[in-house]
C-alpha cells in the first residue's frame, strides 16, 4: 500500500534568483495492493516527481508518504535504503549502469541483494530476458550499446525480476514495439495479480486500458496548478 | 541494526587553517558513504582523520566490532595499529602509496595476513591466488614486482592487498582518480561486487559525482571544511537543497 497525505513539494533554485516553484500543494493519493494507478496530465505537471518522492529521490516540505506503513523520512536515510531493498521497486525511464558490465549481471543484481545463490539467480535472469525477447547473444554484452527499446527491456527485466510489494514505473513501455509492449504489460499485470501496489506513468491510452489502471489526473488532486 | 562506524563532531585544524570542522558520519554494515566536494574542501583531511592516518583535534569516533564498541581516539597506539591492520583498510588514490613496489604482488597481498599471525605458506599462497582471481589479475603474475604492472592493475592489487584480511570498514580516497575511463569502469564494477559479496562498509572520497552515484548509498557534500548537505545519495544529487550542492550538481558535464 502506498499513501500520500497532504503533500507539499516545492523547488527552491538558489542559484537562479532564489526562484520558488510550487509543484504540489495538499496532494493526496492512495494505491491499494493489487491495484494499478496511472498518473496522467500534461508534461511538466509533476508525474515523475510523484514517483521520485515515493522512491525517496525528492524531498517534500510537508505531509506524509507511507509505504506499507513505513514513513519516507529523509532524516533517516538508512530506513529509505532498507525500504528500497525490501519493499519498493522502481523502473526508471533510463538505464543507469556501470559501463562494461554484462546485461545478465545487471538484471541479476537486484535479486542478489536477497538471494546469494548465483546459479538460481542467473536462471531467473535468463528466464525474464528470454521472455522479454532479448537475444541470447546480447546477454554477455553491456546494454549501453543496445537500441533504445532493448535498453528499456533490460531496465524492465531488472525492475521486475523481483516481487516488490510496491512498484513504481516511469514510462516502462515508451519506446517498445507493440509485441514487446504487450509482453511488458503482461508482466506488470502478473505483479498486480500477485498483490503489488503499482503506480506508473504510461504515455499511451492503450497501455492504461490494457492494465485496467485507475487513471488519476494530477491537476485534479493537487491545489498547486 | 547498529552503525559499524559513527563519527561525532570531528574537528581537524592545521594551525589556524580549518581542515575539517564539525563533521558527523554514520555508516551501517554493507553501506557505502560518498564524500564529495571541490578540491581543498577537506575531503581527504576528513577521511584521513577518521581512518587513523591523521590525529583529529577533537571529536569522537566509535567503531562497532560486533562484541564491543571501540572509542578509536582513546585506545592505545598498539591496539589502534592492530585495528588498522585487521578491521580497517585504506585504499589510496595512488596505488604506489599503498603498495610496496620492491615486494612481489603475492608478497604485498600476504603482508596483512602475516601481520595477523598466519604462517602456513600453503594457506597463504592459496588465499593470494583467490584474491588475484577476485581482482582479475592473472595468477602467473604472482611473483612479479608491482612496478611491472599497469596503473589499473596496481589499483586492483592495492584493493586485494587491503581486503585480504576481510576488514569491516574500507576507506577509499579517489580510488579511480588517475585511471582512464575504461579501467575506471572495471574498478567500479569490482568494487560494487565486493561490497555486495562481502557486505563491506565503505567511506569513499571522490570529486566525481557520477562515480559516487554508482557506488554510494549516502553522501556528504563538503565545502570549506564543513558538511553543507548530507543524506540519501540519490536524493542529494536529484533534489539538492543547499545552494552549493545545486551548483555542484548543475556543473557536471553530460556526455
Amino acid at each position: 500500500m502506498i499513501e500520500l497525505n497532504k503533500i507539499t513539494k516545492k523547488f527552491t533554485l538558489h542559484n537562479q534568483g532564489k526562484t520558488n516553484i510550487l509543484v504540489f500543494n495538499n496532494l493526496n493519493l492512495k494505491i491499494n495492493p493489487g491495484e494499478i494507478v496511472a498518473l496522467t496530465g500534461p508534461s511538466g505537471v509533476g508525474k515523475s516527481s510523484i514517483l521520485k518522492m515515493i522512491y525517496g529521490n525528492y524531498v517534500f516540505q510537508s505531509g506524509q508518504i507511507k509505504i506499507n506503513n513505513h514513513n519516507i523520512d529523509h532524516t533517516y536515510p538508512r530506513n529509505i535504503i532498507e525500504l528500497r531493498k525490501n519493499i519498493i521497486g522502481y523502473v526508471s525511464q533510463f538505464l543507469r549502469v556501470i559501463p562494461r558490465v554484462p546485461t545478465i549481471e545487471i538484471v541479476m543484481e537486484p535479486l542478489l541483494e536477497i538471494n546469494s545463490d548465483q546459479d538460481e539467480v542467473r536462471e531467473k535472469a535468463e528466464k525474464i530476458l528470454l521472455k522479454l525477447n532479448i537475444d541470447k547473444n546480447l546477454w554477455n554484452l553491456s546494454p549501453l550499446t543496445f537500441s533504445g527499446g532493448e535498453q528499456q527491456r533490460v531496465n524492465v527485466a531488472r525492475g521486475l525480476i523481483r516481487n516488490y510489494p510496491c512498484l513504481l514505473l516511469d514510462e516502462p513501455t515508451a519506446s517498445l514495439d507493440s509485441v514487446n509492449k504487450d509482453i511488458v504489460l503482461n508482466l506488470i499485470n502478473e505483479k498486480k495479480d500477485s498483490g503489488s501496489s503499482i503506480i506508473g506513468i504510461f504515455h499511451d491510452e492503450y497501455s492504461r486500458k490494457y492494465l485496467n489502471a485507475r487513471e488519476i489526473d494530477i491537476t485534479k488532486i493537487s491545489d498547486a496548478k | 541494526m547498529q552503525p559499524i562506524l559513527s563519527v561525532h563532531n570531528l574537528n581537524k585544524y592545521y594551525g589556524n587553517q580549518v581542515g575539517c570542522k564539525n563533521m558527523n558520519l554514520t555508516l551501517y554494515p554493507g553501506e557505502v558513504v560518498g564524500v564529495v566536494g571541490e578540491s581543498g574542501s577537506g575531503k581527504t583531511t576528513f577521511i584521513n582523520s577518521i581512518s587513523g592516518n591523521l590525529i583529529p583535534d577533537s571529536g569522537k569516533i566509535l567503531i562497532e566490532t560486533g562484541n564491543e564498541t571501540i572509542d578509536f581516539l582513546e585506545i592505545s597506539e598498539s591496539l589502534k595499529r592492530l585495528l588498522i591492520r585487521t578491521e580497517l583498510a585504506f585504499v589510496h588514490q595512488n596505488p604506489r602509496d599503498g603498495l610496496r613496489l620492491d615486494v612481489s604482488a603475492g608478497g604485498n597481498i600476504s603482508e596483512r595476513l602475516m601481520s595477523i599471525g598466519q604462517r602456513n605458506y600453503g594457506n597463504i599462497r592459496q588465499t593470494i591466488f583467490k584474491w588475484l582471481d577476485k581482482v582479475e589479475i592473472d595468477k602467473s603474475r604472482v611473483d612479479d614486482f608491482p612496478r611491472t604492472f599497469s596503473g589499473g592493475m596496481l589499483q586492483r592489487l592495492q584493493i586485494a592487498k587491503n581486503l585480504v584480511t576481510s576488514p569491516k570498514i574500507i576507506f577509499m580516497d579517489e580510488p579511480t582518480g588517475g585511471l582512464d575511463v575504461s579501467v575506471q569502469a572495471k574498478i567500479l564494477d569490482l568494487l560494487r561486487k565486493l561490497v555486495r559479496e562481502l557486505n563491506l562498509s565503505v567511506v569513499i572520497v571522490s570529486h566525481d559525482l557520477a562515480v559516487i552515484r554508482l557506488l554510494a548509498d549516502k553522501i556528504i557534500v563538503m565545502k570549506n571544511g564543513e558538511a553543507v548537505e548530507s543524506g540519501l545519495c540519490d536524493q542529494v544529487l536529484d533534489d539538492p537543497q543547499h545552494s552549493y550542492t545545486q551548483l555542484l550538481v548543475s556543473s557536471v558535464l553530460r556526455v
